[in-house]
């Protein structure tokens, strides 16, 4: 193979230059040298850091497998989910996970049909992500719901043995519909652009084994220009169709706190209030996967600084709208007179969950402000730090929405105090070592950044440049 | 690959054509529009990315994937439209929150989302059946610079196939474009059919998932007489008795069960506990069987024997554990008086008309200076009206009687008659939370406790009558005399 400019340097690109556009990758790269870089993460053999971290995650997943094993075996009463607050931490974890999840779409699909070419780098990464987040989601309702070897009756299937249907009008089933469908379009969305990829992960295979799998995989891709043609055509038709999923996942999300009567919860800011929160919280998690994948994989010229500036960019601006939305809610139930709206904000913030809504307020309205500093936007450090207390934010956001309006609703002698038990925590602990082990698998198997894409973006770029040359020496240039 | 090849065994492999390899997509357009110029229309070019322009340089058609989707998204926002009116405003109506059975705009989350479902799986899946793929076997891959077209190559392939293929002008052609390489493509000459063993697995693999199914509908459409098979059990299975039936699951093929000796039932514990009562229901029971033994044997004629020895049992034990209660158990029945248990002189209650029970004699609580305090509280709020202050039977309601006169009112009893000093502080207690006479049930309206203070000062009044110095403390002593002396 031919030498390979693979420059580990962090080399700056976020810095403007007027009459210049800044390159998306760094270190003067060739098709094959980002061939190269890319399919080193999987043809190498994987750092001892990889190995440490696969023992500890995959122990961790096989934990939580044996936790909903304990739990299906005697019943939804080793959570602390009790009269109040039957909504506790499954569905506080479930709202988190798929929050997490709406990054990955919105990279790969809105962010595709606004053309922000950036996108390549880091779309796979964040794609693959939104599937094993969505997939930590999934679990906690299937458990929720009791018994847990019932839940298909939430499909409407013509059933023998109940001879009824679903309650089409509840938004709880709108969410298996919504959640459903998020999960298995973004899994052909990933899949398809994938397909091109492992192609090139089979031509390059040097085992009969790994040429065989990557074969299957590949469908015997070819690179033919008709298949292009369509493949392009269905990847923009795909992204047109998961734009307004992504957004519908989240609003059906929020239905089902928003549908309900309870204060806190009957709110219509509730849909556009969590797409942000979701879209926040995503970018958040793409950023806290990608900078040390890319320090260790040495993947710095492909996604280099300005990438994840910019996504540093949209989590203050998503921040920005999360601290906006809270500030709302606050303004709503002062103006719309409602005492027991009143009562139930009050509530939040100075009742007995004071500290999870001041904890809320801190890492999602105030540590996402750093922001505006470049120096702390590049600085990988700091970076993943502000992002760690942004989801950690999340999550009490969802704590605090559920849990604060469940415990404390119109009727006081009803009131009580959730208190989780070990269960739920190693629980929700336990679905971080699903979510870490298939990511790591995902390293170590799979094409992690969309090497056709960014060549495509090279091309693109190539001929732009030329363009912009030949306009600035004065010279005619044609198409 | 779907020609048909000669299976001739020395034959020379089948052409596939010429494939010319570029270093930029900008020869490969250039190539392309060359060779689309010199009227071969079975082209194709492959690239690791797609080059825009190869459209037109190759003259390919726009495909008509778009319009499939439409077709799809119609497809599923219908299905979910039709679905959600049969099943919920059909087929299985149901009212929940008042809301119309079809509730267009509760639709809209599901008919959005399969709309989106369908189209999404019809764009992938229609994408791959018009392109052909998975095609596993291509006779391209045969060459082995073409394992570079998903790297940095681009390439370029006149297929045999074209009707103005002429194997020596398309490698002119081809040759000048100036390509990196230029290599003949044959087809594999490797059988194309699956070996039989596959065939043989994939066969018996067929036939074994057969075999869950028919398990499945075996069940559903037979009669059999056991049980389905439960991997949960849920509540499905438990032992019980049913109407007309006997059962095995007690020895006594009783299913109502008696109470356990020594225990209480839940929420029964105010009929049993002589706290809540003023008398000992158990040695009330034991009483009650006594007398049922001696009603039935009043009614049978030869019954001389059970009656004696019943009723002496039962006095007996009442007169060894509570002598006060002892009295009369079997005063109420016309049955043949038995030998009477220890008489006390002064307790005849029943004379009272109040019932003969075994009152108990001792507080069920701690009696001190508070209880006492709380009895006279209490004493004064509820009792006082008609009893008096003092306890004499004189309170307000009874001397305002007398002014008007009222011929039928009965005066309030006097805590100080001897009748009631006599009684057992149970009876009392009995009394005030079920009332006597005129008098109303205070049950309802005082607590336990509260009951049992007034009954404590019930008493202290009482002793308050019959007192000497000696009740008073030593210390007291001097001021009673003080005032003796000051009268």
């Amino acid at each position: 193979m031919a030498s390979i400019s693979i420059n580990p340097r962090e080399i700056d690109n976020t810095v403007e230059l007027p009459g210049q556009r800044a390159p998306l990758i760094t270190g003067k790269q060739t098709f094959n040298s980002v061939t190269e870089m890319v399919c080193a993460v999987a043809e190498k053999p994987q750092p001892m850091l990889w190995y440490i971290l696969f023992g500890f995650s995959s122990l961790t997943a096989l934990m939580f497998v044996s936790l909903i094993g304990y739990l299906i075996l005697t019943g939804v009463g080793i959570w602390g989910n009790m009269s109040p607050v039957f909504w506790a931490w499954p569905i506080v974890n479930f709202v988190f996970w798929v929050g997490i999840g709406h990054a990955g779409t919105l990279i790969s699909a809105i962010l595709f049909l606004f053309r922000q070419n950036w996108r390549t780098s880091i779309n796979r990464a964040a794609e693959a992500m939104t599937i094993f987040a969505v997939i930590c989601a999934g679990i906690y309702p299937g458990i929720h719901v009791g018994r847990a070897w019932l839940a298909f009756w939430l499909l409407p299937y013509p059933s023998l043995n109940l001879w009824m249907w679903p309650q089409f009008r509840s938004p709880l089933l709108w969410d298996v519909f919504a959640v459903g469908t998020y999960a298995s379009t973004s899994l052909v969305f990933w899949y398809m652009g994938m397909v091109p990829d492992i192609a090139t992960y089979r031509d390059r295979s040097k085992t009969p084994l790994r040429r065989f799998i990557y074969g299957i995989l590949s469908l015997g891709w070819t690179g033919s220009s008709r298949h292009w043609l369509r493949y392009e055509k269905a990847y923009t038709i795909l992204a047109a169709l998961c734009a307004p999923l992504v957004l519908s996942v989240h609003t059906v999300v929020s239905f089902d706190f928003a549908v309900s009567q309870l204060p806190g919860w009957h709110t219509t800011i509730f849909p556009p209030y969590f797409v942000a929160g979701a879209i926040f919280s995503g970018f958040a998690m793409v950023v806290t996967l990608l900078v040390p994948v890319r320090a260790i994989y040495k993947l710095e010229n492909l996604i280099t600084l300005r990438h994840l500036e910019n996504m540093n960019k949209i989590i203050l601006a998503t921040g920005s709208l999360v601290g906006l939305a809270y500030a709302t809610e606050f303004f709503i139930a002062w103006y719309s007179k409602n005492q027991y709206e009143g009562f139930t904000f009050m509530n939040r913030a100075f009742g007995p969950y004071w500290w999870a809504y001041w904890i809320m307020v801190s890492c999602n309205v105030i540590s996402p402000q750093l922001f505006w500093f470049k120096s702390l936007r590049v600085s990988p450090i700091w970076m993943v730090v502000i992002c760690i207390f942004v989801n950690i934010g999340m999550w009490f956001e969802r704590f605090v929405i559920t849990v604060t309006s469940l415990s404390r609703d119109f009727l006081p002698s009803s009131w009580g105090y959730f208190n989780p038990t070990m269960y739920d925590g190693l629980m929700f602990f336990g679905s971080f070592g699903v979510f870490m082990t298939l990511f790591l698998l995902f390293c170590r198997f799979l094409p992690i950044i969309a090497i056709s894409e960014i060549k495509g973006i090279m091309s693109i770029e190539a001929h732009r440049e030329a363009h912009d040359k030949a306009r600035a020496s004065g010279g005619s240039h044609h198409h | 690959m779907s020609e048909k090849k000669p299976q001739a065994a020395p034959a020379k492999p089948k052409s596939f054509g010429w494939i010319a390899e570029y270093v930029d997509e900008h020869s490969l357009l250039a190539a392309s529009r060359k060779v689309r110029d010199s009227g071969y229309t079975k082209t194709d070019a492959y690239t690791p990315f797609p080059v825009h322009g190869i459209d037109e340089a190759l003259g390919i058609k726009p495909t008509i994937l778009p319009f499939i989707v439409l077709g799809a998204g119609f497809t599923g926002l219908f299905t979910a439209l039709i679905l959600q009116y049969w099943t919920n405003a059909y087929d299985y109506k149901y009212i929940i929150s008042g809301k119309p059975f079809a509730s267009w705009p509760a639709n809209i989350p599901v008919a959005f989302e399969l709309t989106i479902l369908f189209s999404a799986f019809t764009t992938f899946l229609g994408m791959w059946a018009l392109n052909g793929l998975p095609k596993l076997s291509n006779p391209l891959f045969n060459s082995e610079r073409f394992d570079r077209v998903t790297n940095d190559r681009f390439f370029l392939h006149v297929d045999s196939r074209d009707k103005y293929f002429n194997r020596e002008s398309v490698k002119d052609l081809l040759a000048g474009t100036k390509p990196e390489s230029l290599e003949e493509v044959v087809e594999d000459s490797s059988p194309t059919a699956l070996p039989s063993v596959i065939w043989l697995g994939l066969g018996f693999l067929f036939c074994a998932s057969l075999v869950p199914v028919a398990v499945v509908l075996n069940m559903r459409a037979g009669n059999d007489e056991n049980p389905r098979w439960h991997v949960f059990f849920d509540m499905d299975f438990q032992p019980k008795k049913k109407a007309q039936q006997t059962t095995t699951i007690f020895a006594d093929a009783r299913i109502a069960r008696p109470q356990v000796p020594g225990t209480v039932a839940r929420g029964s514990l105010v009929n049993e506990d002589p706290f809540y009562l003023g008398f000992d229901p158990t040695k009330q029971a034991s009483l009650n069987a006594a007398n049922n033994i001696r009603l039935v044997s009043a009614a049978d004629d030869k019954a001389e024997k059970p009656a004696d020895t019943a009723p002496d049992t039962a006095s007996e034990k009442s007169a060894t554990t509570d002598p006060v209660k002892a009295d009369e158990p079997a005063k109420e029945t016309p049955a043949a008086n038995p030998p009477a248990p220890t008489p006390t002189p002064a307790a005849t209650p029943a004379a009272a008309g109040g019932p003969n029970l075994p009152w108990i004699t001792e507080f069920p609580l701690e009696v001190d200076a508070s209880l006492i305090a709380l009895g006279k509280t209490k004493f004064e709020i509820y009792c006082s009206v008609c009893h008096g202050y003092a306890g004499d039977g004189d309170g307000l309601v009874h001397r305002r009687a007398e002014q008007l006169q009222q011929g039928y009112w009965l005066p309030p009893t006097s805590v100080h008659d001897p009748r009631i000093q006599a009684q057992p502080i149970g009876n009392i207690f009995y009394t005030i939370s079920n009332g006597k006479g005129k008098m109303a049930g205070y049950g309802t309206v005082l607590s336990p406790k509260e009951r049992w203070a007034i009954v404590s000062y019930v008493r202290a009044l009482q002793r308050s009558r019959n007192a000497n110095i000696e009740d008073v403390p030593v210390e007291m002593r001097a001021k009673i005399e003080e005032a003796k002396k000051a009268e």
